[in-house]
């Protein structure tokens, strides 16, 4: 029989498998723990501090994310000494960063203020001046760096080197000065950066955050809504969430930016590459093609509807398989397909027109 | 690049940065290609440590506070009216003959006006007064005696390389080892006092078979300068403790890491290294150096093995412990400089013996004394020894005492009522201090509380780590409230911060800033900096209050 092993949350007995730590199981029996430095895709870094509670025979507090359960923990989130601990270091924080939404939402909810409000942290201790140094008029084209919204979690550094394996960022400097930089404060461009973005969706407070919607003064994201779909750059499937601001586009809504569906819920675990996460502009592009086309006896091509241009393109293949027979068709997929429409591929290759010359190009 | 590669080629890093002349442009990207190692993380390695990332600084003031109540501050101000390429630095371990002068990685003690302005513009000609060598810079040491009787340290005993002690310990055994160290009530030198037998059975009782031992000689918590005399005068204890050590807990490697500006006392210890290793003094044990880059958080023992790692000098997550999980992931017996260099004795002359060299609690301590003593030096005393008699050792006051910080700047200040409280680990606890390193400076009537605190402060502020919050937007807090709360930054040692003008509401959270950084804080130096404020705020309210 195995035995199970189980701590006191909040002076209840709950279960664990070894190896988990506080904060797996104060998410699964629902007790809230504030976190900022905590992303399930990273190894815990136990950095900033929110996430402490009380544990039995520790005479510190510890820090929730990092922290293994052992058998017989006793276990305590919310206490005295916790809820002190929580207001005084989310005030101290506040000394550090703007709090009016105004200058410190850049467009995704700023983690920090959402939690300052929260626990209802001082907000009068006075401010400091931000001593972490930008990297200005970095030309890549996609990814804004504000120090003034930085807490130094190290949670983009730790995503680029740990998840994406890159380490194109890195902490530099120390003490209040600490920053995120490049080697030699270089441009994202010049260095080993492929522009994924994962910095930017992993970031609790919006200081990386992506270029295009600040430029263009678009909506904060809790005024877009979010609309699930798969990304068809290529056939992985990773899912992303297009942000729709519900007015635009005559008010049909218009997709003005991409973020990630939260770690550990689609396959994708939420990361998405630079395609998935910025290439979202042909949507609404004028270029983009929104009928079928057919070309005509002029040799011009013509708008039509589906109807008409299916029924040609059928016409054309079975003009084909009548005259040559039917292996003189061959159906190759795109790369960009799913895998449940490269079914399809095959199945209107081999069931409707009778031919097993069927591929996929990503095959080769 | 296989995972041992790499650790090989970080461990070399700080090496290479400083071979290639510290951080400037193209130098990151260059040793990216020669290392494999990814360039943004060589960059951020390098802009941690302060010897790296500014290398066109040559010169460093330092502005502890024992060298400020010298007159640290005219010097720096001379020297960059001069034009020399000069900076502030935190203590540089010379508090005993202020003010000190960080050239290059060289330590000149007792620079004044007189050689700033000899040197005539060129930072290169700044030399120690009298010596233009610079070599010579051992201080004061006490008893001024060759005494092994009374002294475990006797840091005026002649050279023993008899390796007489490593034979006894291994005669004995290593259970009967342990037990004589538990019995001698050794406890950590390195500022936490935790027993060393612990340690030494935990690293010894670990199922992974590679071990090592690290020799802590980073030294840099202001007002301490003890491992310093003992690496220059008795590298030989050194080395027999590490190598007792190292065959107790069954590791080949030893590592000594020493703080960059140790240029000096690492020459003396690798001179001795060459010198054992060529004897076979210590059978296999092989020992290794690693010189430090500026930062005094690597003191911390997780931060040193991080560096010593060729990373961002940032402690760790504990548990696990460095005994369980040390360096490269092994276990590792860390231990401060004065810890190892008593074990020879303790072995040689017994448990019993040690134990009664102390008074309140076991052994004999190196006490570092600066400031406002006739005499500071390194002066070897009982373990529970008064103020008024340590100062008596160094040859008595200047002036009148006002403060003391009895263990560097961790310890904040005690008032002079405090004289009597016995110098060891639990009294002085008690007080609400600590004797952490046991760096003591003596503050006499004409320094202004204000004025020293403002100093810990910057140091506290200057060195965090950045890691976490606490610490490092607690340290900058307290710092700028305590300069807000006086209108401007530090004045004179005299007056301190002129009073009025200042906003004295500034200090209303010290509190509760100070509460969070003592929970909150990962490690010891966010816990501990605001002690000199809060200790100074409970034992001198007046100087701060509103004029
Ligand atoms: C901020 C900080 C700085 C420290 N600096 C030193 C140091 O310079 N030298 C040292 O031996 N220990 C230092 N320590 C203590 C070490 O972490 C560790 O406790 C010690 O090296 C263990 O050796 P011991 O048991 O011989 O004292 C420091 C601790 C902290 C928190
Ligand atoms: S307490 Fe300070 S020095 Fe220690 S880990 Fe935190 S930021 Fe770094
Ligand atoms: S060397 Fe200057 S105070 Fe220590």
């Amino acid at each position: 029989m195995i035995a199970r092993s189980t701590v006191t949350l909040q002076g209840r007995q709950v279960p664990f498998t070894p190896g988990e730590t506080i904060l797996d199981v104060a998410k699964r029996e629902g007790v809230e723990i504030p976190t900022l430095c905590h992303d399930p895709r990273l190894d815990p870094a136990g950095a900033c501090r929110t996430c402490l509670v009380e544990v039995s025979g520790q005479r510190r507090l510890m820090p929730a994310c990092a922290t293994k359960c052992g058998e017989g923990d006793e276990i305590t989130a919310e206490s005295e000494r916790v809820e002190r601990h929580r207001k005084t270091l989310l005030g101290l924080y506040l000394t550090d960063h703007p709090f009016s939404r105004d200058e410190a939402e850049r467009g995704p909810p700023n983690e920090l203020l959402d939690m300052a409000e929260r626990y209802a942290a001082p907000t009068d201790w006075g401010t400091l001046d931000n001593k972490r140094a930008a990297r200005h008029g970095d030309r890549n084209p996609y990814i804004d760096f504000d120090p003034e919204l930085c807490i130094s979690c190290a949670r983009c550094t730790r995503y680029c080197d740990e998840v994406e394996g890159v380490t194109a960022i890195t902490l530099a400097g120390r003490g209040s000065e600490t920053t995120i930089t490049t080697v030699d404060n270089l441009s994202l461009m010049d260095t080993t950066c492929e522009m994924c973005g994962g910095c930017i969706d992993t970031c609790p407070t919006g200081a990386m955050a992506e270029k295009l919607p600040l430029t263009h003064g678009l909506k904060k994201e809790r005024e877009l809504t979010k609309v699930r779909t798969t990304c068809n750059f290529c056939g992985v499937g990773c899912q992303l969430d297009l942000n729709v601001d519900p007015e635009g586009h005559d008010g049909r809504g218009r997709v003005v930016k991409v973020t990630s569906p939260e770690p550990g819920t689609t396959t994708n675990d939420g990361n998405l590459c630079v395609k998935g996460r910025f290439a979202y502009e042909f949507i609404h592009h004028e270029d983009r093609l929104t009928t079928p086309l057919i070309r005509g006896d002029d040799g011009e091509l013509h708008q039509a509807s589906w109807e008409e241009a299916l029924r040609v393109a059928a016409e054309g293949l079975m003009g084909v398989r009548d005259r040559h027979g039917a292996d003189a068709l061959a159906f190759v997929s795109s790369s960009r397909c799913t895998m449940e429409e490269n079914y399809l591929v095959q199945k209107i290759s081999r069931a409707a027109l009778g031919t097993n010359n069927v591929h996929q190009c990503a095959a080769t | 690049m296989s995972k041992e590669d790499q650790q090989h080629a970080r461990g070399h890093l700080p090496d290479q940065l400083r071979e290639a002349g510290g951080l400037t442009e193209g130098v990151a990207r260059d040793l990216s290609r020669k290392t494999g190692l990814p360039e943004a993380e060589i960059y951020g390695v390098a802009s941690f440590f302060h010897l790296l990332a500014d290398p066109n600084t040559k010169l460093r003031v330092c502005t502890g506070l024992s060298c400020q109540m010298a007159g640290a501050d005219e010097v720096l101000a001379a020297a960059k009216a001069a034009g020399l390429p000069v900076e502030g630095a935190s203590c540089l371990a010379a508090c005993d003959r202020p003010p000190a002068v960080l050239k290059e990685r060289r330590v000149l003690p007792a620079v004044g006006l007189a050689q700033i302005a000899a040197a005539k513009g060129d930072w290169n000609a700044v030399h120690a007064p009298g010596d233009s060598a610079d070599a010579a810079w051992a201080g004061a040491v006490g008893p001024e005696r060759d005494d092994p009787e009374h002294l475990a340290l006797n840091l005026h005993g002649a050279p023993d390389r008899s390796a007489s002690a490593f034979a006894a310990a291994q005669a004995a055994g290593v259970d009967a080892l342990f037990d004589q160290l538990e019995t001698s009530g050794l406890q950590g030198r390195g500022g936490a006092g935790f027993p060393a037998h612990i340690k030494w059975r935990a690293v010894h009782g670990q199922a992974e078979t590679t071990r090592y031992v690290v020799l802590n000689a980073d030294e840099a918590e202001p007002a301490t300068f003890k491992d310093r005399e003992i690496l220059l005068r008795r590298p030989d204890r050194v080395l027999e403790g590490l190598a007792i050590a190292a065959w107790a807990v069954g590791a080949k490697d030893v590592w000594l890491y020493l703080r960059g500006e140790f240029e000096i006392p690492l020459q003396a210890i690798e001179a001795e290294i060459e010198r054992a290793h060529a004897e076979q003094r210590f059978g296999d044990i092989r020992f290794h150096t690693h010189s430090g880059q500026g930062a005094y958080i690597c003191g911390e023992e997780t931060a040193l093995l991080e560096a010593l790692e060729g990373k961002r000098g940032m402690p760790r997550l504990r548990p696990p412990y460095p005994v369980e999980a040390g360096l490269w992931g092994k276990p590792t017996l860390v231990h401060n400089v004065e810890t190892i260099a008593c074990v020879p004795a303790i072995v040689e002359r017994g448990a019993e013996w040690f134990r009664a060299l102390g008074r309140t609690e076991a052994g004999s301590k190196l006490y570092c004394v600066s400031g406002h003593v006739q005499r500071p030096g390194v002066y070897e005393a009982p373990l529970g020894i008064t103020l008024d008699e340590l100062v008596e050792m160094a040859g008595g006051y200047v002036g009148e005492l006002k403060a003391f910080s009895p263990g560097g700047a961790s310890s904040g200040f005690l008032p002079a009522s405090k004289r009597n409280v016995p110098m060891d680990y639990k009294s002085l606890a008690d007080a609400g201090s600590m004797l952490g390193s046991a760096g003591v400076v003596v503050l006499n009537g004409t320094v202004s509380m204000r004025w020293a605190v403002q100093h810990q402060l910057r140091f506290f502020e200057d060195e965090s780590c950045g890691q976490c919050a606490p610490c490092r937007i607690g340290t900058y807090y307290l710092r700028e409230s305590l300069d807000k709360s006086a209108g401007r930054e530090p004045g004179t040692m005299a007056e301190g911060s002129p009073k009025g003008g200042g906003e004295k509401e500034r200090l209303t959270h010290v509190a509760d800033v100070a509460w969070q950084m003592n929970e909150g804080s990962i490690c010891g130096l966010g816990q501990a900096a605001p002690l000199p404020l809060t200790t100074a705020l409970k034992h001198f309210p007046d100087e701060f209050a509103a004029s």
